[in-house]
């Protein structure tokens, strides 16, 4: 059964044209896409400025299925959408895109691109964490399906019930033929912006790292990862929750 | 027509079985259904750039047909041939390409594609792949403008070509990097690369109306790979 692939898209802003740029995908991409049912315009995201890279946009598209995916690519090359693309370009420096597939346990794994708001959105912005793994090279099966069965479990906090901190909304891996192999990639929402600041201020105490947790052994899996904090526009689409409201 | 580019990091120790399963295993497994084929397996030419490094082209029908690959490889009857494959290689970078508008190559005739393993003599080819600063289309169309046609007429002078533009890519909107376009080109004679490498550019080669100078209003970034076919790749 076809499932949704979802084009990830890091965009190296001009700086000087940042609002044309986001202006582009609000006012252009998201409703031009909203007028059929082969892809919606997911997340809009900022890097926050200060945490990594400057002037740097994290786009995500839903695709209804492969065959949508080569409608719009075509429709991008030589079609309807080539000019728009082509002044899009003339306000980043360039964009760096992968198709990514969601991983078998991702709650993202059955999307209803009905259930999106083609027109966007007005809230306050949510800060996410981005993650990228690259598991070792014969751990790569084994790391997707612990991320879902231990990781994301953890995040739960169901022992201590401690408040929760992050919530995985989508994990995914890339598509044959698009970027790496070997990567898994987290959705994950903030649910508690204070508490980023005791991840930055705070050492990690031994009992976290030690064998039985997940920091110690993941270690087996992989040691190599990148978080990257982004933060949504108060227009973007996802996340998709029944309190957003929707523009008409 | 999709096409998909990987450029593989092969484990040295490797090589031979990493080769062998695209012979014996993927060009073979394609050629069961009419989705896709195997078209090109390329050795990154050692002492021209990274150590084993093979660079391989699968054609796929189109995007419904890429979508079952995609499916068969991560949960389907592919799968453990994928594993297999990682065993052999440190890692893999790919991108899904559509041909440009004048691409001599738009789509393959599956039907035409031998998927048997004969063997033909080596080839050598010179994948450029371009950065634009100009846009996106214009470097593609300038491509045809400056240098493949101006490659053509001399070609019909001199009656041999130097060098043969087969393809014209650039990358499937949100695959990989959007400013960028591949060429993909058949050298007949090895000699143009050794003179190319061995001899200055005379002042009169990149001067104003020479492609080499009028090329720098589109680009100045760009990367060349010799890759040399396999004896058994499919195409050549």
């Amino acid at each position: 059964m076809p499932g949704v692939l979802f084009l990830h898209e890091t965009h190296l802003v001009a700086g000087y044209h940042e609002d044309d740029f986001e202006a582009a995908f609000r006012d252009h991409w998201m409703p031009t896409l909203a007028e059929d049912d082969d892809a919606r315009l997911l997340w809009y995201c900022n890097l926050a400025h200060g945490s990594t890279w400057s002037y740097r946009v994290v786009t995500l598209t839903a695709v209804r299925d492969g065959a949508a995916y080569e409608r719009l690519a075509t429709r991008i090359q030589r079609g309807d959408l080539q000019e728009w693309m082509r002044a899009l370009d003339t306000t980043r420096h360039d964009a760096h895109a992968k198709v990514l597939v969601p991983l078998p346990w991702s709650p993202m794994a059955d999307l209803d691109l009905a259930s999106v708001p083609g027109g966007g959105v007005d809230r306050d912005p949510v800060v996410y964490m981005q993650d990228t793994m690259w598991p070792f090279a014969d751990k790569f099966a084994e790391y997707i399906e612990a991320s879902g069965s231990v990781y994301s479990k953890s995040l739960e906090h169901r022992d201590s019930g401690a408040p929760r901190f992050l919530e995985i909304e989508a994990g995914f891996q890339p598509a044959f033929g698009s970027h790496l192999r070997r990567e898994v990639m987290l959705m994950q929402r903030v649910l508690d912006v204070d508490r980023l600041q005791g991840l930055l201020m705070t050492d990690i105490p031994h009992e976290m790292r030690a064998p039985g947790t997940w920091m110690h052994d993941a270690l087996a899996l992989r040691d190599k990862w990148e978080s990257v904090l982004l933060r949504t526009a108060r227009w973007s689409p996802a996340p998709l929750e029944p309190a957003s409201v929707e523009v008409a | 027509m999709l096409f998909v580019h990987e450029t593989h990091e092969v484990v040295g120790l490797k090589e031979d079985e990493f080769e062998t399963l695209y012979r014996t295993g993927w060009m073979p497994m394609l050629a069961e259904g009419d989705d896709a084929r195997l078209l090109w397996y390329m050795h990154h030419a050692h002492g021209s750039g990274p150590a084993y490094h093979v660079v391989t082209i699968t054609g796929v029908r189109d995007g419904a047909a890429w979508e079952r690959l995609d499916e068969r490889i991560r949960t389907g009857d592919l799968r453990e041939w994928m594993q297999s494959v990682d065993g052999c290689r440190h890692d893999v970078t790919a991108k899904v390409m559509l041909p440009v508008h004048w691409s001599p190559i738009q789509a393959v005739d599956f039907a035409e594609v031998p998927t048997d393993g004969r063997e033909h003599e080596l080839h050598l080819f010179m994948e450029d792949t371009g950065w634009p600063t100009s846009s996106l289309d214009e470097y593609i169309q300038a491509w045809d403008d400056i240098y493949r046609q101006p490659l053509l007429a001399y070609a019909d002078d001199m009656r041999a070509i130097p060098i043969d533009i087969q393809a014209c890519f650039q990358n499937a909107h949100g695959s990989s990097t959007r400013r960028e376009a591949m060429l993909w080109q058949w050298i007949p004679d090895a000699a143009t690369v050794t003179h190319l490498i061995a001899t200055d550019l005379p002042i009169e080669r990149r001067e104003p109306g020479t492609y080499m100078y009028d090329a720098l209003a589109f680009r100045d970034q760009w990367r060349s790979r010799l890759l040399r076919t396999a004896a058994w790749s499919p195409l050549y």
